[in-house]
């Protein structure tokens, strides 16, 4: 038999910019050269002095004579050289320039890395939200690396955000909101073959007040983990109705790794400028 | 037991409430309520890579059927001594497939029905290699439609009705 309820566990949080595509020579690696390098004297530390280590002590104008009168590294300059071939690089790759739209009447609204999509229909209010932090799963390593001599693939695999999402059905005239907590599959990628997970699964179900801006712990949360498969099958027929179903998840999936992406390349950005700053 | 339905596809819609109160239908009509049963639907690209894998046909089909007892003789009901071995098996049913072929005057979740219950004839050991093993697989199947026909007055004719 194929396992049908085999779930593989997902270790949460990612190491994003380590799976990047890589971005050309480190010049981290090369031999520093050194055309400010002070006098040993400036860098030494007398015994019993409070004062901090000459490197990391700003002194007056920088001694490189750039005139900043801040800390300015070798370091940074790599780091700045390291981010501007790394921001070009995703731009290279980058799939939009502005964010999909998605199909049906829904709009969104982009809080930073929040999304929420708003939908209307026949006396109803339909809000999916999500966070593109931690929304994209950790690439499956093979337990065999390549053997020596074997040519490695260079090609970088597809980044793509899976966020959670939540569903919040509130009817006209009602301050009680339907809360449905969605997932996607917890498989980690590469691991597709045989898979046989729903393209997305709702984990939790509750009722919240549509005034509170914290979801209240107090309030009943049924967990789909140990429920009646009938009744689960009438709540994704429920969403289905609404607009969330398969087609809606494969465009949510495409509109969060584009703002993931977007995010990505604006922290990069803004990195760059942080180091850079005089 | 469980009947756990899975819908990994996006080209046809399916109303899985439906097609569970058809499949649970099934499963009484046979007398296997007590088995767990995975019901997969799939898209045309699905359902032809498991065909490739499974029986070297790069075609799409209908119903794939994935036995949890292998060696059953025809129409034996399992007798398990543990509860994890309530289990019949998976059937990955080509929805997409389905919904192509059903004909102006068929409805689509009739013709899931008839292919849900060739499917778990499969699991209970029925097959169609020769034509003594496809008559007694006719009879069950005809057996079983015509019993959900009482309840809902439709009249369903076994898939296998034209393999011999």
């Amino acid at each position: 038999m194929l396992p049908l309820l085999r779930c593989v566990p997902r270790v949460l949080g990612t190491a994003v910019a380590g799976i990047r595509a890589a971005a050309p020579s480190l010049p981290l690696l090369q031999p520093a050269s050194r055309p400010c390098a002070r006098p040993f004297g400036l860098l030494s530390v007398r015994a019993g002095s409070v004062q901090l280590p000459g490197l990391l002590r700003p002194w007056g104008p920088c001694g490189c004579g750039c005139g900043c009168g801040g800390l300015h590294t070798e370091g940074d300059k790599a780091f700045v050289e390291f981010l501007n071939d790394e921001i070009k690089e995703e731009k290279k790759i980058q799939k939009y320039k502005s964010l999909p739209k998605m199909s049906g009447g829904w709009e969104l609204e982009v809080n930073g890395t929040e999304a929420k999509l708003v939908q209307k229909v026949a006396g109803e209010r339909v809000t999916v939200t999500f966070n593109i932090n931690n929304s994209i799963p950790p690439a499956y390593d093979g337990e065999e690396g390549p053997s020596e001599g074997q040519k490695v693939e260079e090609q970088e695999p597809e980044l793509t955000s899976t966020p959670n999402f939540v569903v919040e059905v509130v009817k006209d005239g009602s301050n009680k909101a339907l809360v449905l907590d969605c997932h996607f599959p917890e498989d980690e990628i590469g691991q597709e073959e045989e898979d046989q997970s729903d393209i997305f699964s709702i984990k939790e179900v509750s009722f919240q007040s549509t005034g509170d801006s914290d979801w209240k712990d107090t309030n009943y949360t049924l967990s789909t983990d140990s429920l009646d498969w009938g009744l689960y099958d009438h709540l994704m027929d429920f969403l289905a109705d609404r607009g969330v179903d398969n087609t809606f998840a494969d465009e949510l999936v495409e509109l969060s790794t584009a703002l993931e992406h977007q995010e990505y390349i604006t922290f990069l950005e803004d990195l760059k400028g942080f180091v850079k700053s005089q | 037991m469980s009947l756990v339905v899975r819908n990994l596809q996006r080209a046809v819609p399916l109303r899985r409430a439906r097609l569970r109160e058809k499949v649970q239908a099934v499963r009484r009509a046979l007398g296997v309520q007590r088995f767990d049963l995975g019901v997969v639907c799939v898209d045309n690209r699905k359902i032809q890579q498991i065909n490739r894998i499974y029986r070297d046909k790069n075609t799409p089909t209908d119903v794939l059927s994935f036995p949890f007892y292998e060696n059953l003789k025809a129409g034996d009901i399992p007798q398990p001594e543990f509860p994890d071995d309530y289990n019949l098996g998976d059937i990955f049913l080509g929805v997409e497939y389905i919904f192509q072929h059903c004909k102006e005057n068929e409805d689509y979740y009739d013709i899931l029905t008839v292919t849900a219950t060739h499917g778990l004839c499969h699991l209970l050991g029925f097959t169609h290699s020769t034509e003594a093993e496809w008559q007694k697989m006719y009879q069950k199947e005809k057996q079983v439609l015509e019993e959900l026909s009482r309840h809902t007055g439709t009249r369903l004719q076994p898939l296998s009705r034209d393999l011999f």
